[in-house]
C-alpha cells in the first residue's frame, strides 16, 4: 500500500510541472503532425492514389517493354506518369519533387532484352529521398520479374522446338505467348505462399483495415516511441530532488524496504507514461485514423510492455542523474540515439541492411515494428509477441542496472 | 524492558581508512533530553545515522527501546522519529500534503493519519498555513514541519539532527520551545548541535564528542566542573600574537593559551589575579590589548580545556 502512496505522491508533484504536459503531450502530437505531413508529401487525399508517382518514358518501341509497363502498372507502391516526353522535364520533376523517380526505356531496350543481353534503364531518383529510393527498389524489381519472365518464355520455347511441338517458323509466336503467360502469372502466380497471422483476416476473409498510405502510421508510433522518453524527465527529476532535499534518506528512517521504495517510484513513472500513450494511441485512433483498436489485445499488450520498457529506462536515469539538468541530459540523449536508430524518425525499411541490423538492438526498433504490425500490416496478438517480450527483457534490464546504481544519497 | 530509551554499546563507523565515529557508548534514559555537543565533523550525525539504521556500525551495537539497530532494525525504527539536518520535504507539496504523505509511510491511515496531522499542525503552529506550498515557507516554518513530520506516528524517542541550523532567532526559540513541550509530554528526545547554548538550555544529560569520540558525558553540571572554577578570558591585540602568548603561557594561573581567526582564549584559575599581569607581559612586549572578555566556565570552556580548541572550528 505504501508504495503506491509513493507513486501517487510523484505523480501528484508530476502533474504539477507545468513541462510534464509540454513533454509528455503537446510535444508528441506536434512531431507526429509535423512528421505526418513530412512523409506525406506525394500523399493526397482519400480519392486520391496514394501510390509514388514515377515519371516514365518509353523510347523502345517493342512488346518487351510494353511488358515491364504491365508490370509497373501491377505495383502497388508506384503508379506511371506517361505524360512528359522529354528527358530534362523528367529531371526536372524528380528535382522538384513532382515525382518520387523516373524511368526511361532507351531504344532497343526489347530487342536486346529478347537476345538475353542485359540493357540497363534509366532510373533518375534524388538519392536524398527515401520515396525516391522506394520507388527505385519497386522498379528494379519488376525489372527482376520481366527477366525471370523472358527466360521462361525462352526455355519454353526451346524446349518445344527440341520436342517438335512447334516448327522453326512458329517460334515468334510461341516466344511472346509464353511471355505473356509468364506476365501475367507474376500477377497471378500458381502457387502462394499465405502467411497467416491472428487478426490479420477476419471471419469473412477480407482483409482488416490497415493504414500502409496514411502518411501518420509511422509518426504516430515513431513519436510516441520518442516521447515516452522524454516524457520521463519531470520523473527523473522529481527522483534527483528527493535525493538532493534528503526525503530518499528519510523514507529509509520509515519501516519501507529499499526496494519498495524503487518500486513505488517505478511505479508513478509505469503509469506516467502508461497514460500517456493510451492518449496517444487515442489520438492516433480517433483523428488520425489509425486502427490501433483493431486489434485491442495486441495493442494492450505491446503498450503495457512499452511502458514498462520506458519507465525502467527512467528508474535509470533518476539514478545515474546527480543534478536536475542532468536528468534532462540524460533524458535527451537516450531519446534521440535510441529513437533515431531505432527508426523512429524514418522508416527503417528505407535504410540499409546494415542500418536495419544495428536498429533491432534498440527497444524502439521493436516497439516501432510492433505497433507497425498492428496498425500498418493488420497483424494481431501473435505478430506483437515477440516485440512484446523483446521489451519487457530490456525494462528488466534496465530495472537491474538502476537497482545496482541507484543511490539513496 | 529496562530503563534506557536508547543503549550505544561501542559503535564504530569507518569509511575505508578514514573513522568517523571510534567506540562510542552511552545510554539515553527515557523522558529525558540528551544532547550530542560537538563540532562540525566530530561524528555527531554518523551516530544518529547508525542509531536510524541509515549506517550499519563497522562495531559495535546499539538498543532502541529495546531493539537492536543491527538485529532488528524494522522494530528499533518503528519507535523513532528522525528529524534530519537537512529540510527533507517536498517543495511543491503543501504542509498538509507533505505531512500527509508522511503519515502514509509511517503507515497511518483514514481518520487516525488526519488527526494526527491536525495534532501535529497546531503543534508547530502551522495551522493557519497547512495549504501553503512549503517551497513559499521561510527557513523557520520549513524546519518546524520537518520536525512535524517526524512526529505523526507518535514515536517514543525523536532524534533531532540539529534542528536549528541556518534560522532566524524567532523560530529557534520556537524549537527549542517545542522540544521542551514534546520532552514534557514524556519523549526522550536525542538532539545533536555544535551550539553550546541549546545543550546547556535543553539537556538532562551532555556527551561532548570530538574526532569520532565521546570526550566528556554527563549533567552540565557535571561537565563545567571539570575544568574546576576556572575562568575563560577571550583577548584580542593588535599585533602578531606567537611572542605574547608564549609569555603568558608562563603567567602563574594561566593553564592554556589558544588563538583562532585573531581571538586568544586563555583558561585561568582566577582572572581577577591574572588579568593585570597579563597587560604587563603584553606591555613588556609592545603589544597593545584591544578586547577583553571574561566568561564563567560553561561548555565551551570544557571543550577547550579538553581539546585545546574551541568548539566553533
Amino acid at each position: 500500500m505504501r508504495v503506491v502512496d509513493l507513486a501517487i505522491k510523484d505523480l501528484r508533484q508530476i502533474l504539477r510541472e507545468r513541462q510534464s504536459a509540454f513533454f509528455l503531450l503537446i510535444m508528441p502530437v506536434v512531431f507526429t503532425l509535423l512528421f505526418g505531413f513530412a512523409f506525406g508529401g506525394f500523399g493526397g487525399g482519400d480519392d486520391e492514389d496514394p501510390r509514388l508517382p514515377v515519371g516514365f518514358l518509353n523510347q523502345d518501341a517493342g512488346t518487351v517493354s510494353e511488358d515491364l509497363v504491365t508490370l509497373l502498372a501491377q505495383s502497388d507502391v508506384i503508379r506511371l506518369v506517361t505524360d512528359t516526353m522529354d528527358v530534362a522535364d523528367l529531371e526536372t520533376q524528380v528535382k522538384d519533387g513532382v515525382t518520387a523517380a523516373a524511368v526511361i526505356v532507351p531504344a532497343g531496350y526489347g530487342q536486346h532484352m529478347t537476345a538475353g543481353e542485359l540493357v540497363p534503364l534509366t532510373v533518375i531518383v534524388d538519392s536524398g529521398n527515401a520515396s525516391g529510393i522506394t520507388a527505385q527498389e519497386e522498379v528494379t524489381a519488376a525489372v527482376t520479374r520481366l527477366l525471370s519472365a523472358l527466360q521462361t518464355a525462352q526455355v519454353g520455347m526451346e524446349t518445344a522446338v527440341s520436342q517438335n511441338v512447334i516448327s522453326e517458323s512458329d517460334k515468334p509466336a510461341y516466344f511472346e505467348t509464353t511471355l505473356a503467360r509468364a506476365i501475367t502469372a507474376w500477377a497471378a502466380p500458381p502457387i502462394q505462399v499465405a502467411v497467416s497471422q491472428s487478426g490479420a483476416v477476419d471471419e469473412s476473409g477480407t482483409e482488416t483495415a490497415v493504414s500502409s498510405d496514411n502518411a501518420f502510421a509511422h509518426s504516430s508510433p515513431g513519436m510516441m516511441a520518442q516521447f515516452a522518453i522524454a516524457g520521463l524527465i519531470t520523473a527523473a527529476q522529481i527522483l534527483v530532488l528527493e535525493r538532493k532535499s534528503g526525503s530518499l534518506r528519510r523514507l529509509l528512517t520509515t519501516d519501507m524496504s529499499r526496494g519498495s521504495i524503487l518500486l513505488g517510484h517505478y511505479l508513478a513513472m509505469f503509469v506516467t507514461i502508461l497514460a500517456q500513450l493510451f492518449i496517444l494511441i487515442l489520438f492516433g485512433q480517433l483523428f488520425l485514423k489509425l486502427p490501433y483498436f483493431q486489434e485491442p489485445a495486441a495493442t494492450l499488450l505491446l503498450t503495457v510492455a512499452s511502458a514498462l520498457f520506458a519507465a525502467s529506462l527512467g528508474l535509470l536515469i533518476g539514478a545515474l542523474a546527480q543534478s536536475e539538468e542532468q536528468a534532462i541530459i540524460f533524458s535527451l540523449v537516450p531519446m534521440f540515439v535510441l529513437a533515431g536508430l531505432g527508426g523512429a524518425w524514418v522508416p527503417l525499411e528505407f535504410t540499409p541492411e546494415g542500418f536495419q541490423r544495428i536498429a533491432f538492438f534498440t527497444p524502439i526498433a521493436w516497439m516501432m515494428d510492433g505497433f507497425k504490425d498492428i496498425i500498418v500490416r493488420g497483424l494481431g496478438l501473435e505478430a506483437v509477441l515477440l516485440a512484446t517480450a523483446v521489451l519487457i527483457i530490456y525494462a528488466i534490464i534496465f530495472w537491474g542496472l538502476a537497482a545496482w546504481r541507484f543511490r539513496f544519497e | 524492558m529496562g530503563e534506557y530509551a536508547v543503549e550505544v554499546h561501542d559503535l564504530h563507523k569507518d569509511f575505508g581508512e578514514v573513522y568517523a565515529v571510534k567506540g562510542v557508548s552511552f545510554n539515553v534514559q527515557r523522558g529525558e533530553i540528551f544532547s550530542l555537543l560537538g563540532p562540525n565533523g566530530a561524528g555527531k550525525s554518523t551516530t544518529i545515522s547508525m542509531l536510524a539504521c541509515l549506517q550499519r556500525p563497522s562495531q559495535g551495537d546499539a538498543l532502541v527501546m529495546g531493539h537492536s539497530v543491527t538485529a532488528v532494525p524494522q522494530q528499533a525504527k518503528a519507535a523513532l522519529g528522525i528529524v534530519p539536518q537537512e529540510i527533507a520535504l517536498y517543495d511543491d507539496l503543501s504542509a498538509r500534503e507533505n505531512l500527509d504523505f508522511w503519515g502514509k509511510m509511517y503507515g497511518l491511515r483514514g481518520a487516525a493519519l488526519q488527526k494526527q496531522v491536525d495534532d501535529v499542525l497546531e503543534l508547530i503552529g502551522l495551522t493557519d498555513r497547512q495549504k501553503g506550498r512549503i517551497g513559499k515557507f521561510s527557513g523557520g516554518m520549513k524546519r518546524r514541519v520537518n520536525i512535524g513530520a517526524a512526529l505523526l506516528h507518535k514515536p517514543d524517542i525523536i532524534i533531532m539532527d540539529e534542528p536549528t541550523v541556518g534560522i532566524d532567532p524567532q523560530s529557534r526559540r520556537h524549537i527549542l520551545d517545542g522540544v521542551k513541550a514534546l520532552n514534557q509530554q514524556g519523549m526522550t528526545v536525542l538532539y545533536t548541535t555544535h551550539y553550546m547554548e541549546e545543550a546547556q538550555e535543553l539537556s538532562d544529560h551532555i556527551a561532548i564528542m570530538d574526532q569520532g569520540e565521546i570526550i566528556a558525558l554527563g549533567t552540565h553540571g557535571e561537565l563545567v566542573r571539570i575544568v574546576g572554577e576556572q575562568d575563560r578570558i577571550d583577548l584580542r591585540i593588535n599585533a602578531p600574537s606567537e611572542l605574547v602568548m608564549a609569555h603568558w603561557q608562563e603567567v602563574p594561573g594561566v593553564s592554556q593559551v589558544t588563538a583562532d581567526d585573531g581571538l586568544i582564549s586563555l583558561l585561568a584559575d582566577d582572572s581577577n589575579v591574572v588579568l593585570p599581569r597579563l597587560f604587563e607581559v603584553a606591555t613588556a612586549v609592545n603589544v597593545r590589548i584591544t578586547s577583553v572578555e571574561i566568561q564563567e566556565p560553561n561548555l565551551e570552556t570544557v571543550f577547550l580545556h579538553l581539546t585545546g580548541r574551541a568548539l566553533r572550528d
